[in-house]
């Protein structure tokens, strides 16, 4: 490809900035810890074998949190914070394009929410004979790139930091809680089979509870609907305005 | 020998919605020129340099840059200009070596440049230091340094020196005659007219989007020299400022016969002046 090393220029640049903020850095490591902790505490409390259920339940509070949580505010703040300390422009003014920028922007978050993601399910108790890895990888590729994206789309209508925060709240509220509190309520478990998110964690509960998993061509449209609206938008407000409004 | 023109303006006009922000500003840039577009805070220069560097459309007129129409540039251009603006940003948390060797990958420029350049600035003992860290002065040096690190064809620098201490700045200035001399062209803006009367071959005065002159400092001061005067200082600590007349020239012969006057300067017009003359405002606003 023309021009790869100002893609992986770029690449570099957003790892520098993620790797040196540690408020960022950590986010991945409190998922790992959590469902760690979690587990541990759980089996202490049944004996030191867990039930299929809570070793679902851990696995889908791991990966919605690293998707959701690291996921949208990772890219979505670094972004902001360009914005907010003016090198934003200064990277565009120096013949990087907005593909390149994209790309470069997601490529480390993508690959650590994927890391974060197989971590979390080989910690996660459950058995990995029970786990068809083609689909886990293919829903976990999408739904990583989807919750990047969300990111740029945080990213470039957020003014700064702050902004982007208060902008990533609601997405994350929505594409964590939801899924994750569906098991209580009926009503939450139905509007979990129209997110991203939540076809992840139906995914595997069933994996957990050894029902095997097959994707439906319903929770295809989802995934790949979800991901394809997200670029959309992005793709939407890039034409508006660029990265940065003048 | 023909001047080589890099960037040509022809009848460049700027709307944002009711308010015409530019008025048919026409000039040309030549190699090797040092370029001031000299004018008060609002004036236009900043949405100028926008339209020239295809951050911005104008809505009327032709920008040529590097024999390419503005509007149809593409990011590529940007390995042939530098931009430094008011606001340009630094990577506070990476080094400075980090800073100017992650722009160096971008436009493939070998890690013997980025030494050359480092060096340059003066900022070779703080190269890894992180950049936050770095005064204003040395952060602006650091600005500077990114934007001449691929040797640009054109350097568009947007208030270079604005809030620097004098030695900063006459630093920076060093650095842009020395860029000059490479056969660099520099488009600068600038309120500060010191600055252009120093620097510049050729300075544009703008007024709420208009040139209202244009040529060199010097031949812009003579023009409006209308009335000669001379700042006399004799020997007794009299200070005197005498028109240029028959009666005035035979006193200042006299003093000089006797050796009376301890110094004797023309009173020419500075560019602030004249853009007082011209709009009736103060250029350092």
């Amino acid at each position: 490809m023309k021009n790869m090393h100002k893609l992986a220029a770029v690449a570099q640049i957003k790892w520098l900035c993620i790797s040196r903020n540690s408020m960022m850095m950590m986010g991945p490591f409190m998922v790992i810890a959590m469902v760690e902790v979690c587990k541990v505490l759980y089996g202490i409390k049944s004996g030191g074998e867990l039930a299929p259920v809570l070793t679902g339940f851990l696995l889908n509070l791991g990966i919605t949190m690293n998707i959701c949580g690291d996921g949208f505010v990772m890219v979505g703040t670094t972004i902001a914070e360009e914005k907010e300390k003016h090198t934003l422009r200064v990277l565009m003014t120096s013949s990087i394009t907005g593909m390149q920028y994209f790309i470069g922007s997601i490529l480390f978050p993508f690959i650590m929410l994927m890391a974060v993601n197989y971590i979390v399910l080989f910690i996660s108790g459950i058995p990995f004979k029970s786990v068809p890895m083609l689909t886990f990888f293919v829903v976990s590729v999408v739904v990583s790139l989807t919750s990047c994206v969300l990111g740029m789309i945080v990213g470039i209508c957020a003014k700064n930091q702050m902004n982007a925060n208060l902008i990533a709240y609601p997405f994350m509220l929505i594409f964590m809680m939801v899924p994750v509190f569906g098991n209580l309520s009926e009503g939450l478990h139905r509007i979990s089979g129209f997110l991203f998110t939540g076809i992840m964690t139906g995914m595997t509960e069933r994996i957990a509870a050894g029902e095997g998993y097959v994707m439906t061509p319903a929770d295809g449209l989802v995934l790949f609907g979800e991901l394809i609206i997200c670029i959309l938008v992005f793709l939407l407000l890039y034409r508006r305005n660029g990265y940065e409004k003048d | 020998m023909e001047q080589k023109v890099l960037l040509s303006l022809s009848h460049i006009s700027k709307r944002f919605k009711t308010e015409l922000a530019l008025k048919d500003i026409s000039m040309t840039l030549f190699r090797g020129e040092i370029l001031g577009f000299l004018g008060p805070s609002g004036s236009g220069k900043t949405t100028t340099i926008k339209i020239i560097t295809g951050q911005l459309r104008q809505t009327g007129g032709e920008a040529m840059l590097l024999g390419t129409d503005s509007t149809n540039i593409d990011a590529s251009i940007y390995e042939k200009i530098g931009v430094v603006s008011d606001n340009s940003g630094i990577y506070e948390k990476m080094t400075v070596w980090q800073n100017l060797s992650m722009f160096a990958k971008i436009w493939q420029v070998p890690r013997a440049r980025v030494e050359q350049v480092i060096g340059q600035v003066g900022l070779a003992e703080h190269a890894k230091k992180p950049a936050g860290k770095l005064s204003k002065g040395q952060t602006q040096r650091l600005v500077l340094a990114r934007a001449v690190l691929h040797k640009p064809r054109i350097l568009f620098l947007d208030e270079p020196t604005s809030g620097l201490d004098p030695s900063t700045a006459v630093a920076i200035h060093q650095m842009l005659l020395n860029l000059k001399e490479e056969g660099m062209a520099i488009f600068l803006t600038t309120h500060n007219m010191e600055e252009a009367t120093k620097l510049c071959d050729r300075v544009a005065l703008l007024h709420e989007g208009e040139i209202v002159e244009f040529g060199s400092p010097k031949d812009i001061c003579l023009k409006y020299n209308r009335s000669k005067k001379y700042d006399v200082l004799l020997n007794s600590s009299e200070e005197l400022v005498l028109e240029q007349n028959p009666e005035n020239i035979r006193r200042i012969a006299g003093w000089m016969e006797h050796d009376e006057i301890a110094c004797i300067h023309s009173c020419e017009p500075t560019l602030e002046s004249v853009f007082l003359e011209v709009t009736g405002k103060v250029l350092n606003i």
